[in-house]
């Protein structure tokens, strides 16, 4: 399951799109902003149900704590922190993508202006961290 | 034998270096009507010594030649309004760099929802609408790509003054053979051969190295005749500078247009014609300039190019 966090409803959709063609069938669970997504992997309040995602796909400008005070949050919580987290942002700022590693994010990638290069961009994410690389077992 | 006085030259006529150290006065005979302006270059840092024009000495006026330039005393240089306008300049620059580089960057977003979705709707609908909306569905999605293309490149052009100085120097070899290789479709494609003299090691970015030497060339295999493009890269010392030479047998540049073609988005055939936006020589220009270089095309229409610029041979490497 693909935890998606994006405050741009538009470029949610996008992704949604581009993963639904792939073979992998991966489930896919939107939220809009920071605080959002630190409650849906806490499993708090509305969310007490929910799985553990096996990859986190955020943005990082959101109202609501941006994807810098999550990854804060997420990657200093010996609960949670093993989760992937991959940064998928617009900005090319230098200091974001730096800042981005720094906080322990597993990897940043920018969004491509063009469909085909976002499809892309979403089923390579999608391939490598959900086909590549061997994740640790749910609750390890 | 008269004297010119720096703090006496009248405000109007300075300009900022790119790096900000170097404060550039252009010198105007008094009562001239701005012919033959002479660049004098100064340090910001070293104002008790005598500055240097920027021009050989054998092209001084003679004007100026006879007189000698005393700058005055740093604390009276503090003062003048020469360099009140000197570093009102220098902060007006480095606004509109920036202004330009965070407008770009931040129009990328909506104009990323306006490429993507215009592509999803022409991919999703063409067909099932009438042929008026399909032709409407191509202009729409062209229009959007064609966006995106110009603020990339825009982004490209208003980085180039963002980098800090180099820590090494870098190999001109080996940025070469790199741009090979970003290069080698267009390369196999039309044929070209391009040869290269020995490259220098030299005080510059590699990236701004490679951008200059990959635009040149991919310009010289673009702009080709019906023949397959001959391309030679070489680089020869002259004094404080490299003096690089980027010569091709391609289409040439009519002499009308060779300070026209450096400017950005100026594109000097249709886009059905040859593609590209027009900004790969105004990047080169703003990278020559970058290191105080300058950049320049010897060029006839029908009888190919050559494109010359200057880098640095010795710079202070920092940190």
């Amino acid at each position: 399951m693909v935890l998606v966090v994006d405050d741009n409803p538009a470029d949610i959709t996008l992704l949604r799109e581009g993963l639904a063609e792939s073979a992998r069938n991966s489930r896919v669970v939107s939220v809009s902003d920071g605080e959002q997504a630190l409650a849906f992997l806490r499993r708090d309040g509305i969310y007490g149900n929910e799985d553990r995602p096996d990859l986190v796909i955020m943005d990082l400008n959101m109202p609501n704590k941006d994807g810098r005070a999550v990854l804060a949050e997420v990657k200093s919580d010996p609960a949670l922190r093993s989760i992937p987290i991959v940064i998928f942002t617009s900005s090319l700022y230098g200091a974001d993508i730096a800042r981005s590693y720094q906080l322990g994010a597993n990897c940043y990638v920018r969004k491509p202006g063009d469909l085909k290069g976002f499809v892309l961009a979403a089923r390579s994410i999608e391939d490598f961290w959900l086909g590549q690389v061997s994740l640790p077992d749910q609750g390890e | 034998m008269g004297s010119v006085e720096v703090c006496n030259l009248k405000a109007d006529n300075v300009s900022v270096g790119k790096q900000e150290k170097k404060l550039h006065l252009l010198l105007l005979e008094e009562g001239s009507r701005g012919e033959d302006p002479v660049v004098w270059e100064m340090d910001f840092d070293r104002l008790s010594l005598p500055g240097r024009p920027t021009s050989g000495a054998e092209r001084l006026p003679s004007w100026l030649a006879a007189r000698e330039i005393c700058p005055c005393g740093p604390r009276r240089f503090a003062e003048s309004e020469v360099l009140k306008k000197a570093e009102a300049l220098a902060r007006s620059n480095r606004e509109l760099e920036q202004f330009a580089y965070v407008t770009s960057h931040d129009l990328q977003e909506p104009l990323r929802m306006v490429a993507a979705y215009s592509q999803l709707l022409a991919e999703r609908y063409r067909g099932q609408l009438d042929e008026k909306a399909d032709t409407y569905l191509s202009f729409l999605t062209e229009g959007a790509l064609r966006m995106e293309g110009l603020i990339q490149d825009l982004l490209s052009l208003s980085r180039v003054d963002s980098v800090k100085a180099p820590a090494t120097n870098v190999d001109g070899n080996a940025v070469f053979a790199d741009v090979l290789k970003n290069l080698a479709a267009a390369i196999g494609e039309s044929g070209a051969l391009i040869n290269c003299g020995t490259l220098p090691m030299l005080p510059v970015h590699r990236s701004h190295l490679a951008q200059l030497l990959q635009n040149l060339i991919a310009n010289a295999i673009k702009f080709r005749q019906q023949k397959p493009p001959v391309v030679s890269v070489q680089a020869e010392r002259t004094g404080p500078q490299w003096l690089f030479s980027v010569s091709d047998n391609g289409i040439g540049i009519p002499k009308e247009h060779v300070q026209m073609i450096f400017g950005v988005f100026r594109r000097l055939h249709g886009r059905s014609a040859y593609p590209g936006n027009g900004i790969g020589l105004a990047v080169c220009k703003k990278i020559a300039e970058h290191y105080g270089g300058s950049i320049w095309v010897e060029s006839d229409a029908g009888g190919g190019s050559s494109f010359k610029f200057t880098l640095p041979a010795e710079g202070v490497p920092t940190d």
